[in-house]
């Protein structure tokens, strides 16, 4: 089957060989997917291959649930792979060799149709079809009737608090990270030990939101006050004399303090971003700008900033989005009941706790459409930068 | 969508006695059982067991194996017990939250099912979030055969969506009322049975280290003005009275407080409160309702009763809020008291937490922690608070017919019961199996005892305000010590689904 196509593509030979070749591909292919769709695939092919090697106990015994279980695992992995990648080579190999038999003009007309058409079926069935039905089912009751009450109990002070707190993660936590990335990016230019400098800061970005988290709770850790502070910011606090403060649970100082953890995650994504632009900013630029007379703050402010504006725009309207959907820090500290619920938080409860869909598939929606903008001048900055 | 359905059920059912409330004497040991009918049998005791019953040819069901007698009374179970043992060689899934010594006991359970009938019963364990997985899985299309669920609301939402088996079309849902007559129509409406109870746990309890108090000269209260008296005394002596928390497990924050409030209006109110409460017949805002607020904050929040006050109560983690108790090997406790459900026990003491090894403190009287019930408020109204854990059939295959009437059976937790210790909701389950096992027996008194058993209000409540706005709302209260009460409480009533 394996054919070195960039030889043949004229021959008429080759290309037979291609389409034979392709056609026993695609019977091997659908036997794959046979056994794939059979729930015991796996150890019924291993044991008809016991059978043909003679070992007629272990094919009884696979086929009673016990036996080399996991060799049949095995074996429905390896299938499973060869379909899946076989079968996508097989369909463009197949396809575009049968493509290739048509007239030039018409071939040329169809054959990208055929390379996009998986790409736009696979977002289709993964993205446009499961947006369709949670905008639909956002209009839906329990019954499947319409209702306007899911979009209705929105506008209902508890919610309200959920849209406000997601718009103090999106000003707060977004222009905290990007804030101090520019000013680090900013700093750590002029020093001289610069990596060493920008790797204490863009190591967090390595740790996951719920381990950060996990981290994060150590810090604002609270114990009662005749109780030794494990937690190291009321240790330090209360060895200033003051009372110990449950930094994590209690409206309103949990909301800052959750957003730290997604700064300081995203501080370093800003950073290294940033230190890349600005090393990008020509040195006959800033030259030509300290000759005029520049102090260093008005070289920053006035010639670096405009310079390296795209990229802001690009690392703003990246961490906007994180913010937006922020859902694993504020499940993992509280679950979002200590006045810091947040849309993507709420959605779940709804959902799977709370047996309330349609409410969960406004909530999506609401996500899904505070989304569209930041992307929309994320995509649109993205088409700028590229045309330069 | 849920409310429609569970309400009228709801309200039927709810304050019926539960469970174990049938008393001990009217239980009707089946004859499998009778090996263990000893109370405080020995290994003496079933050592001569075999020898007195009547039939040893039989090897059909020996007493020593968890299985029922056949017959059974089910058609399926019958079967699969036969010598023949059609099933053999099938499988059934079963998805439970259960993991850790409830786990254990689950499998201990069901060990001699799966040797006698030669079904693979595959449990998948999912712990914390076993809720969002089961979702998924059913809603996705491939459910498990059977899952068990501790809320009976999440079992109607399913079953209104019909997702769930009605397990009345293969059993004798007659049988089923008979055996399980205050839990069953938790996830009925008359006709069809949508869940069957397993395991049923009572609330009403307070566990406390008895060394200590016996050092101390402090006697256990059995009046909720003794239990003042007593915590005076204590915060007198220097230490704080005690352990609450209403954090977790997992982001179920705030049941242990909810707990409290229940407790407290069952003893203080008649039942039907309750129920119309459950409803929404009777509104958070309710005077009733309000004077069970206040009277739980009065003696939590009070000054000294926790050491750090309602913030201390959001903050603490059931795993570990119980951990000052056990300082100096209990002889100098941190706090003495904590009302937790018969659930708890050695899995979350400190040294078997941060081992995994076998605790070194013992459970009972004349143990290191013992329990005891929660002291009556009123002369007249003495309920108890229970709840009970239910499975769904949500696939109809013989097998998992077979499996899910094994459960039904007082057999089918015989296992558990005896292991690690369990209550069975099934009352034909007789007392003597609780017998060796202290936390059981106390459980069982309470619940004999009990005027009424209230199941967890917060269970029967829609989930968006169960588990949604009324957790969070006395997260809200205990994070202000009780003070802001009345806002709490409409902000609860506001949240109620119209």
């Amino acid at each position: 089957m394996a054919v070195d196509r960039t030889q043949g593509s004229g021959s008429y030979g080759t290309s037979r060989t291609v389409l034979v070749g392709s056609l026993v591909g695609l019977v091997l292919a659908a036997i794959g997917v046979t056994v794939l769709i059979d729930k015991e695939g796996g150890q019924k092919l291993l044991a008809s291959i016991y059978d043909m090697l003679g070992n007629a106990a272990g094919a009884e015994a696979l086929r009673n649930g016990q036996g080399d279980q996991f060799f049949a695992k095995l074996l429905l992995a390896a299938i499973a792979m060869l379909v899946g990648v076989g079968g996508i080579w097989l369909l463009f190999t197949g396809v575009s060799s049968l493509i290739e038999r048509l007239r030039p003009q018409v071939r040329d007309r169809i054959l990208p149709l055929v390379f996009i058409t998986p790409a736009v079926a696979l977002l289709g069935i993964y993205l446009v079809y499961p947006a369709v039905v949670t905008v639909i089912g956002s209009f839906q009751d329990g019954e499947g009737a319409f209702t306007l009450a899911n979009w209705a109990s929105l506008a209902t002070p508890p919610f309200l608090e959920i849209l406000r707190n997601n718009i103090l993660w999106l000003l707060i936590a977004t222009s905290g990270s990007v804030g101090l990335g520019l000013l680090s990016a900013a700093l750590f230019d002029r020093i001289r030990r610069e990596s060493l400098a920008k790797i204490f800061v863009f190591m967090p970005l390595a740790i996951s939101l719920v381990g950060a988290t996990v981290i994060w709770k150590f810090v604002y850790a609270w114990q009662p006050p005749s109780q030794p502070q494990y937690g190291l910011l009321n240790a330090v606090w209360t060895a200033f004399g003051g009372e110990p403060i449950p930094w994590a649970t209690q409206f309103p100082i949990n909301l800052p303090s959750q957003m730290m953890i997604l700064i300081w995650l995203q501080t370093g994504f800003a950073m290294v971003v940033f230190s890349a632009a600005i090393k990008g900013v020509s040195t006959e630029i800033i030259e030509a700008a300290r000759l005029d007379g520049a102090s260093e703050r008005q070289l920053f402010v006035k010639v670096i900033v405009p310079m390296i504006r795209g990229t802001i725009v690009t690392v703003t309207t990246t961490v906007a989005i994180v913010t937006l959907k922020i859902f694993d820090i504020v499940m993992s500290i509280s679950g979002g009941r200590n006045h810091d619920d947040v849309v993507a938080v709420r959605m779940f409860a709804e959902m799977f706790q709370f047996f309330n869909d349609g409410r969960a598939a406004a909530l999506a929606t609401v996500l899904f459409i505070a989304v569209l903008p930041v992307m929309v001048l994320n995509l649109r900055n993205f088409r700028r930068q590229a045309a330069m | 969508m849920i409310k429609r359905l569970t309400m009228p059920t709801v309200l039927a059912v709810v304050v019926m006695m539960l469970v174990v409330a049938c008393g001990s004497s009217s239980t009707s040991p089946s004859p499998a059982s009778s090996a263990a009918a000893t109370p405080g049998a020995s290994a003496s005791a079933e050592a001569s067991a075999p020898a007195e019953s009547e039939a040893p040819a039989e090897s059909e069901a020996p007493a020593e194996l968890n299985l029922p007698a056949v017959p059974t009374g089910y058609t399926e179970l019958d079967a699969a017990l036969g010598a023949d043992k059609p099933y053999e060689g099938k499988k059934v899934s079963i998805q439970t939250q259960w993991t850790g010594g409830e786990g254990e006991g689950f499998a201990n359970a069901i060990a001699d099912f799966q040797k006698a009938t030669g079904i693979a019963v595959q449990v998948d364990s999912i712990g914390s979030s076993h809720e969002t997985v089961l979702k998924t899985r059913i809603e996705g299309g491939s459910p498990p055969d059977m899952a068990a669920l501790a809320q009976p609301t999440g079992v109607l939402a399913y079953a209104n969506d019909g997702k769930v088996v009605d397990v009345a079309t293969f059993m004798d849902a007659a049988k089923l009322m008979a055996d399980f007559p205050s839990t069953i129509g938790l996830t009925s409406d008359g006709d069809r049975i949508w869940s069957i109870p397993t395991k049923a746990d009572v609330k009403s309890m307070i566990w406390y280290p008895v060394k200590a108090f016996a050092a101390k000269g402090y006697t256990v209260p059995k009046t909720w003005d003794e239990l003042v008296a007593l915590s005076d005394k204590i915060v007198a002596d220097g230490s704080s009275p005690f352990c609450a928390s209403a954090g977790g497990p997992g982001t179920a924050t705030g049941w242990q407080l909810t707990d409290w409030v229940e407790e407290v209006l069952l003893k203080t109110e008649d039942p039907q409160v309750t129920n119309d409460w459950i409803s929404g017949k009777i509104k958070f805002t309710d005077p009733k309702i309000k004077a069970a607020f206040d009277r739980v904050g009065s003696l939590l929040f009070k000054d000294g009763y926790v050491d750090g006050g309602g913030p201390a109560i959001v903050n603490a983690d059931m795993k570990t809020v119980m951990d000052p108790m056990f300082t100096d090997d209990t002889a100098n406790p941190g706090c003495w008291m904590q009302k937790i459900p018969v659930w708890y026990g050695p899995d979350f003491f400190p040294d078997r937490r941060t081992s995994g090894t076998d605790s070194k403190y013992t459970i009972g009287d004349d143990g290191d922690i013992g329990i005891f019930p929660f002291p009556t408020i009123s002369d007249t109204f003495k309920g108890a608070e229970g709840s009970a854990d239910s499975f769904m059939v949500l696939n109809d295959r013989p097998e998992v017919r077979a499996f899910a009437e094994f459960l039904a059976t007082p057999e089918g937790l015989k296992g558990w019961i005896t292991s690690v210790g369990v209550l069975s909701p099934n009352v034909r389950v007789p007392v003597e199996w609780y017998a060796d096992n202290y936390k059981l027996k106390v459980a069982n008194d309470i619940a004999s005892a009990a005027t009424a058993i209230g199941f967890d209000a917060s269970d029967l409540m829609p989930p968006e305000v169960g588990q949604g706005s009324f957790w969070t709302g006395v997260s809200d209260w205990a994070n202000a010590n009780g003070t802001n009460t009345d806002t709490v409480l409409q902000a609860i009533d506001d949240s109620w689904p119209k």
